[in-house]
């Protein structure tokens, strides 16, 4: 463990995030150093940057220090939940296409391709001190950064299903397209549901 | 391959650097209390800020959001400021059309109190600083007023309504056991009497002679001069400077700039405001919503809550 952590080899995966995405499912395939326990200290820090730099706007109450100790917990969890979710719906999409299954392998590559993301702390420092339009450039680069995590997973799909990168497209968006069809139409019959209750 | 590793590992160092720093600017931010930036860390000599909002009561009424205008809370903003060593003047915020005159004396004691100790206190009047708003900022070294504040309101009022004729008609007798004749005195069920009237009278003069005495001391003037305006009415800032019952017209941020000439601090001295998290800022809005008006509005609706009581408030 210590010889591995010693090596450095294991920056290798967050080096192909940067770099090489395709490489990084090729890396994660061959598992060395084991990638997917390392994978999830990746929305673990991508949940403490977030709350990070969104408290860098306003002023902060004590409720701080429950956001960055119970609230970077629960934001970790609901991140690797969110990734389990995501991955489970891409690695069935593409089983439905007819493409092998590899669950394990999708959480890994979806829990790594946030890495981006964490830039956006550093990057909010750099706007909020020179306070030019913080607020702008922290949403316009937080919606970049997500493209750019969007960008790695779709090419290691692609790499992971050795497909072209419109079925990558698809089989990354299908999981969003379920999940928001599925809670407006729960809303709808929610509503329904509510107003018949109230009718009767 | 090496130099990249040390490249990437490079890289998360800043990361975590920039991580440390964001905590120690947030953790400076909520000791301070005050609206620091992070571009802009303000500590040292500066000016505290003091709000009261909305009707001035002793009562502990909260908000949804557990924030808190009575004098009480008003008070121990006032002693914080006070203990804390880098204040150096005060600014008192008033947007509020008066309330009981226990309170407002509770909070203009507080500040004469300060004034006697040398810091110089600067009242800045919003929407509105009538009857008891005004009289708490009498209490201050200097007034700057808003141009379009309502202010003035100098009087006491008591007012309950009167259902009696209502109750006959409808049919409800009121059974009243009471150990003195005037025990039920201003009760909405009957009629008030002349010796009650005269009892009430006496009061309300009272009270609004403890008024004009306190206001003629904080302003330096002779309570033969604010007598004549003293009669309830309102006025714009404008006026109000005539009348010299403020000292000039201006904003909040004029207030700031008078407060840190006279206590000798420079333009950029950090300005030490009550802490109001922008969470905080969106749920009293919700509240205000919720409510159906603004702060003052509000006020003007608690005045049904306490019908019995004198009070130091400007009545639409």
């Amino acid at each position: 463990m210590i010889e591995t952590l010693l090596s450095l080899r294991w920056t290798d995966y967050f080096l192909y995030v940067l770099v090489d995405p395709r490489s990084l499912y090729r890396h994660i395939s061959q598992n060395d150093p084991k990638a997917f326990a390392l994978s999830f200290t990746v929305p673990a820090a991508a949940a403490i940057v977030d709350i990070l730099a969104a408290s860098l706007f306003g002023n902060q109450t004590l409720f701080f220090f429950y956001k960055i100790t119970y609230g970077w917990i629960l934001l970790s969890i609901f991140y690797v939940l969110k990734n389990a979710v995501i991955s489970t719906i891409m690695d069935a999409s593409a089983q439905f296409q007819g493409m092998k299954g590899n669950a394990r392998e999708m959480v890994c590559l979806i829990n790594f391709s946030m890495f981006p993301q964490v830039f956006i702390l550093p990057l909010t420092c750099i706007f909020v001190a020179s306070g030019f339009a913080p607020v702008f450039f922290y949403i316009a680069v937080g919606l970049g950064l997500s493209v750019w995590s969007a960008l790695v997973a779709i090419q290691g799909i692609a790499e992971m299903h050795r497909t072209n990168t419109g079925k990558a497209v698809f089989i990354f968006i299908f999981p969003y397209i379920v999940i928001w069809a599925s809670l407006f139409f729960m809303t709808v019959l929610l509503f329904i549901l509510m107003g018949g209750y109230l009718s009767s | 391959m090496e130099k990249y590793r040390r490249i990437l590992i490079t890289i998360m160092s800043l990361l975590v650097l920039s991580a440390v720093i964001a905590i120690i600017d947030i953790s400076m931010n909520l000791q301070s209390g005050g609206k620091i930036s992070f571009g802009s860390p303000q500590f040292g000599p500066g000016i505290g800020v003091v709000r009261i909002e909305g009707p001035i009561e002793l009562s502990n009424q909260m908000g949804a959001v557990g924030l808190t205008a009575n004098a009480d809370a008003v008070v121990a903003r006032l002693n914080d400021l006070e203990r804390n060593g880098s204040v150096k003047a005060i600014v008192v915020r008033i947007n509020s059309p008066g309330g009981t005159p226990a309170a407002t004396q509770e909070i203009y004691q507080k500040i004469w109190k300060l004034r006697k100790k040398n810091i110089p206190i600067v009242a800045s009047l919003g929407e509105i600083a009538a009857s008891g708003g005004y009289y708490i900022a009498s209490a201050c070294n200097v007034i700057v007023s808003n141009h379009s504040t309502m202010t003035g309101s100098i009087g006491v009022i008591a007012h309950t309504p009167n259902l009696k004729r209502l109750f006959e008609k409808v049919g409800i007798d009121m059974t009243v056991i009471k150990t003195g004749r005037y025990k039920d005195m201003l009760a909405y069920y009957k009629d008030l009497t002349a010796d009650e009237r005269a009892i009430m009278q006496n009061m309300i003069d009272s009270t609004y002679n403890r008024f004009l005495k306190d206001v003629a001391l904080g302003r330096n003037m002779d309570q033969t001069e604010i007598r004549p305006i003293a009669d309830g009415r309102i006025f714009d800032g404008e006026t109000a400077l005539q009348l010299k019952l403020v000292d000039a017209v201006g904003t909040f941020e004029d207030a700031v700039d008078r407060a840190r000439a006279m206590a000798k601090l420079s333009e950029t001295s950090p300005v030490y405001d009550e802490m109001k998290s922008p969470f905080q800022q969106l749920f009293m809005g919700f509240e205000s919503m919720m409510r159906g008006g603004n702060v003052i509005e509000r006020s003007m609706g608690s005045i049904q809550q306490h019908p019995y009581g004198l009070e130091y408030r400007w009545m639409r």
